[in-house]
Formats: structure tokens, C-alpha cells, sequence
């Protein structure tokens, strides 16, 4: 589990370093970082081209930090999210560009819709477990994704749906601006998940992941967590639709099929299980690493379906060796280079 | 009615597609304790291989299905020996995902493989319509739906009767004991791989005429043989194979009947409202939870 002292109420803390320390500055000073890539992508240092990549992988960040509220902290596998994401990408387009609403309020609508939508699959998910509700959700999935191609006056079936850079306070974003917008989200999301999961109902998801029984023993009311916990994820996945609407600027039904879901998934799992960080982590190397990286090897580039092969076989090695996650890894340096070096005391740090 | 015959006609052979899929997806279940989502991936892997025997070295095609099956029970094998036995000490969640890796590997391999051109693959019987009751249905829909039944008998008829069958079906109800007893339970998940390989080969064959054949020709056969398995629940080998002759009747009656649009999605509503009501499944055992 991520160690984080809210206020760094260190014993030895100059005001630097209790700053620093505070885990909010932390998610802003990376938001920052981000948010500078456009300008050195105008300089003229990283290809343009990379902007559009790694705003795609901020948007997944924003999904994949909404299934990591399901399967890491509550234990519940979901593979409807292609759909729902697919959902806010096409009402937030439509109420933009077909009723001439504003982004935000669109927005808005998406999220609500997909809650609404979200707390009704937390129904089902009081009734079935494990991979039963893995296999009902992807029902859902499939319902809005067969919706998606017949509903054509709306989506425009399988043709695809374009839609326009957002207009935010009647300024219209360009790229970088709608780059910087994508961060600023990202950043909310993080600190609102932070605070989501180390709060009552944190504990309450904690309790109910390890034993639903224990947990109702408890005092803790699983109808309303799993309600809550739902409609918190399809509401990020919506988010997450309606930015990729605007930053991608188009979405076809064939998009939003399991294929997506499960890169989802993968980003979970391979950045780490409970892990805000790692989440990021893993979007980055699930959706980045193979359009930035690999097809930029020579020989190994020119292969069809590589990208696929490395996710795949990346999955399965780190649920083998490491169930953790790549965020496992730090700890794992901090512990090698104390066993190395032999002075610090051990197992402190890891919880 | 004959309308209503050809539809159901027509479904028989796509349930069976389906349910043998299906039984691939459970006899894994039922031995490893994995959802098998790679299913459909794996059988997309071995009808490229079908497929680019057909065109490239102009094979016959039962030729090229057997060469099929045999890349099927090796493929199946490899997945069982060099991943799936490492895992006993990976949580059950964390080894569906591995399936979801596999999917991705598949994917990834066929086109590296067998280019990205969709390949054609023709059916058994070229032409020749059978006439019943005013319904029309190919030779080839009629080999479909009895191949399907002959392979789904013979399969019940190994479960049930014969000492693979005993010592797969104990495996299944509880794997630490069946060891304890002397069922060597490594063949048994072996040869369990090695089976739902081929029957995804198999139903990658049957389906593949209708269509291309692509690294996604599998996915709605994927799709409905997990929600066949829901359906009909987890804890029998018969309940999926029902479930999935009733998700194709039920799917093109509804949209026959009652909305050329929405029928798909109301077929795939009224399993999700069935499983809510009851969710063991058509003919699964009620699932107590223990403390």
C-alpha cells in the first residue's frame, strides 16, 4: 500500500520539505510537468505527434483510475467500460456539436447519465460475483456498443462521430490548451481518488474486498459502497469518453468494443493494484510505449501487431512475477540498495 | 412458420458454433478454475492456420482442419506447460487476466504470422439446399448442426463414461482431493487445454465461411459463448451448451419478431435480468457463501 503523509508531520520537517512532502503539492508539481510537454513540443525538442499520444494516455489514466476504485480497492472486475466511456464520448459530442450546448454542461450530462447508469449496475453487482458480474457487465458493454452502431440520428452508426476541440468560457482550445485541460483533470481526479480511498470509504472498500461478510459485521452498508463505488467509476470512465470526443475528435462504435476494456484492465494491472501513481504508470505503458517506442526500433517496429504482443506478454509476466504491479519495483530498489549498501534499517518503508 | 423454421434452422447452426465454444470455456473452468476468455483468440489462431493452409498450400480443407486440430492440441499444451501451471499460487482474479494477456498475444501473432489480409475460407459442402417444411438450409448448415451434436455426444459421452471423463469430472469438484487420491491432475489440465483448443478450432472453422477470416472473427462467438456459460451456469458441463442454443434461438426469434434493432440488445437485457433473479444460472446448483 502507497504511504502518504497527508500533512508530513515529520519529526525532522523544514517547511521545504513538509511541502514536499504534502501529497497534493505532489499530484499538482506532476501536473505541472505534464502540462510543459506542449511547450517542448513547439520547441521544437519532442515531434508534435507525441502530444496527441500521451493526451491519450492521460484520458486512460482517468478511466483506468476509475476501474482501479472497482478491482483494486473493492476486488470487483468489471469489463464494461469500453462502454460507458463510449457513452460519454457520444453525449458529450452530440449535446456540443448537434445541440450547441456548452463542454461543461455536456460534460456534465455524460457523467450524470453514466452514473445513473453505473448505480444500476452496482445493483447487479449486489446479486452476482466475480466472474459472473465480469461477464454481466461486459453484457451491459455489448448492449451500448450494438446501441452505438443502430442509433444512428445520434452516433451516426458506423460512420463515426467527429466533434470539435472544446469551447471552454466561449474560448476555443487548440491542441496544447485542450493538452493542458486533459492534465488539469487528471490532476483533479487523482486528488479526488486520494481522498476517496483514504477516507471512511477506503476503509469501508478495504473491509468488503476482504470479506463482504466480516465487513456487513461491521457496520459497513454494502448496497450504498457498491452503488458509490460504481457510479464513482463509470462516472470517470464517461469523463474520460467525453475528453477523448474532444482531444481525438472522432469516435466509431468499433472503438468501444473488450478489446478496449481489457487494455483498461491491463493498465491496472500492470501499473499496480491500488496504486494512484501506478495507474498513470501503466497507461503510459500499455497505450504509449508501443506507438512512441516500439515502432520506432527498426526491425522490430516494422511487425505487425507488436504492440499487442508486448501488452500481452508484459500482462502475464507481471501477474506471474509480479502481482504487484510496476510500482512494486520501487520498493523493491529501495530494499536491493539497502541489502547492498547494508546500513539502513530494513522494512521500515514497506507497509 | 417456414420462416420461423429457417430462423431456427439457421440458429442451431450458430448455437452450435457457440456452445462448442462454450464447453471449451467450461471444462477449463472447471479444471483449471479459470475463465477461459482467450478462447475465442486461441480458435482465430488455428483457423489462420486452417485458412493459410487452404489458400497457400491448397490443401483440402479436412486436411487442413485436421493440421488445425493438431496445431490446436500443441498450442494448448504450451499454454497449460509454460504459463498456466507456474500460477497455482496466483489469485483466481489475477488468472483471468492472464487469459486476457493470452488474447492479446493471439491477436498480436496472427497478423506478425499470416499478414494483415483477411483470407476466405470455404465452407465443406460448396452448394446444395435442403428443402424442409418450405425451409431452405445449406448442406453445409445441416454437416454444421450435426457435427456440432455428433462432437457435443461424444464429448458427454468421454465425460461420463470413460476414465479420462471420471478423472476430469473429479478434478473439477475438487482438485486437492482428486490429487490426494491418485488422479493425476496435470494431464488432466493438460488434456483440458489441449480439448478447448480444439473445439475453439473447431467453431473458428464452422463460423469462419460466413465471414473473413480476421483477428476478429472470433469475438462475437467469444462474446456469446462467456454469456452462454452465465447463463446456463458454471457449475455443469450441459448448462452452457443449453445456454447457447437458447442465446442464438432466442436472439434471432426476437429479432425476427419483435425489433429488427433492438433484438440483439434485448436477447443480451433478459440474461442480465435472469442472472440478477437467479444467479447460479439455468441449471447450476444454488451457491451457499461460507463464513
Amino acid at each position: 500500500m502507497k504511504k502518504v503523509t497527508v500533512n508530513g508531520q515529520g519529526p525532522s520537517g523544514n517547511l521545504a520539505l513538509r511541502v514536499y512532502r504534502n501529497a497534493y503539492f505532489r499530484y499538482i508539481l506532476f501536473g505541472v510537468i505534464i502540462s510543459l510537454l506542449p511547450m517542448l513540443a513547439q520547441s521544437g525538442v519532442m515531434p508534435s505527434s507525441f502530444l496527441v499520444n500521451i493526451g491519450s494516455v492521460l484520458i486512460y489514466a482517468v478511466v483506468a483510475m476509475g476501474l482501479n476504485l472497482l478491482l483494486g480497492y473493492s476486488g470487483l472486475i468489471s469489463l464494461g467500460t469500453a462502454g460507458f466511456m463510449g457513452l460519454g464520448a457520444y453525449i458529450s459530442g452530440y449535446l456540443t456539436e448537434a445541440m450547441e450546448l456548452p463542454f461543461l454542461v455536456a460534460v456534465l450530462v455524460a457523467i450524470v447519465v453514466a452514473a445513473l447508469l453505473g448505480t444500476l449496475v452496482g445493483f447487479v453487482s449486489l446479486r452476482v460475483a466475480g466472474i459472473y458480474l465480469a461477464i454481466a457487465t461486459l453484457c451491459v458493454s455489448e448492449i451500448l456498443r450494438k446501441t452505438f452502431e443502430e442509433l444512428d440520428q445520434f452516433t451516426n452508426g458506423f460512420s463515426g462521430f467527429t466533434a470539435g476541440y472544446p469551447i471552454l468560457f466561449g474560448i476555443s482550445l487548440k491542441r496544447e490548451a485542450t493538452f493542458v485541460l486533459l492534465t488539469v483533470v487528471l490532476v483533479l481526479v487523482m486528488m479526488l481518488t486520494h481522498n476517496l480511498v483514504n477516507g471512511q470509504m477506503g476503509r469501508a472498500l478495504h473491509a468488503m474486498r476482504g470479506s463482504e461478510v466480516a465487513a456487513q459485521a461491521m457496520g459497513i452498508n454494502l448496497l450504498k459502497y457498491r452503488l458509490i463505488v460504481f457510479a464513482i467509476a463509470t462516472a470517470y470512465a464517461a469523463l474520460g469518453g467525453a475528453l477523448y470526443m474532444h482531444f481525438v475528435k472522432f469516435s466509431y462504435p468499433s472503438t468501444w468494443i473488450m478489446m478496449f476494456s481489457l487494455n483498461i484492465l491491463a493498465v491496472v494491472v500492470i501499473g499496480g493494484l491500488r496504486s494512484i501513481y501506478g495507474t498513470v504508470i501503466g497507461a503510459l505503458i500499455v497505450f504509449a510505449v508501443p506507438d512512441l517506442v516500439l515502432k520506432r526500433i527498426p526491425v522490430i517496429g516494422k511487425i505487425d501487431g507488436i504492440a499487442y504482443i508486448f501488452t500481452g506478454v508484459l500482462i502475464i509476466l507481471v501477474i506471474m512475477f509480479y502481482p504487484n504491479g510496476v510500482v512494486g519495483l520501487r520498493q523493491d530498489l529501495k530494499r536491493l540498495m539497502s541489502k547492498l549498501f547494508g546500513k539502513k534499517k530494513e522494512g521500515a518503508h514497506h507497509v | 412458420m417456414s420462416t420461423f423454421l429457417q430462423v431456427v434452422l439457421r440458429s442451431l447452426e450458430t448455437g452450435g458454433v457457440y456452445a462448442l465454444a462454450a464447453l471449451g470455456i467450461i471444462i477449463i473452468f472447471r479444471t483449471s478454475n479459470i475463465t477461459h476468455f482467450a478462447q475465442g483468440s486461441m480458435g482465430m489462431f488455428n483457423t489462420f492456420v486452417v485458412a493459410t493452409l487452404v489458400t497457400s498450400l491448397q490443401l483440402p480443407l479436412w486436411a487442413a482442419a485436421l493440421c488445425g486440430i493438431c496445431t490446436a492440441i500443441v498450442l494448448g499444451c504450451l499454454v497449460d506447460f509454460v504459463i498456466i501451471r507456474r500460477t497455482k499460487k496466483v489469485s483466481p482474479v489475477a488468472k483471468q487476466i492472464i487469459t486476457l494477456g493470452l488474447i492479446m498475444v493471439f491477436v498480436g501473432l496472427a497478423p506478425m504470422l499470416f499478414g494483415v489480409d483477411p483470407l476466405m475460407l470455404p465452407r465443406f459442402i460448396d452448394s446444395g439446399d435442403l428443402n424442409i417444411l418450405g425451409a431452405t438450409l445449406s448442406y453445409n448448415g445441416l454437416l454444421n448442426i450435426l457435427l456440432g451434436f455428433v462432437i457435443m455426444l461424444v464429448l458427454f459421452y468421454v465425460l461420463q463414461k470413460t476414465k479420462m471423463g471420471i478423472a476430469i469430472r473429479t478434478t473439477a469438484s475438487n482438485e486437492p482431493v482428486a490429487r490426494l487420491m491418485g488422479v493425476p491432475t496435470r494431464n488432466v489440465t493438460l488434456f483440458a487445454w489441449a480439448l478447448a483448443a480444439c473445439l475453439g478450432c473447431l467453431s473458428g472453422v464452422m463460423i469462419a465461411p460466413t465471414t473473413s477470416v480476421t483477428p476478429n472473427v472470433m469475438d462475437p462467438v467469444q462474446i456469446n459463448a462467456l454469456i452462454a456459460c452465465v447463463l446456463g451456469g458454471f457449475q455443469t458441463f450441459y448448462g452452457p451448451v443449453l445456454g447457447a442454443y437458447i442465446i442464438a434461438i432466442g436472439k434471432n426469434l426476437l429479432t425476427l419478431y419483435v425489433s429488427s434493432v433492438w433484438g440483439e440488445q434485448l436477447m443480451y437485457l433478459l440474461v442480465l435480468l435472469f442472472i440478477v433473479f437467479r444467479p447460479q444460472g439455468l441449471v447450476g446448483k444454488k451457491f451457499i457463501k461460507k463464513v
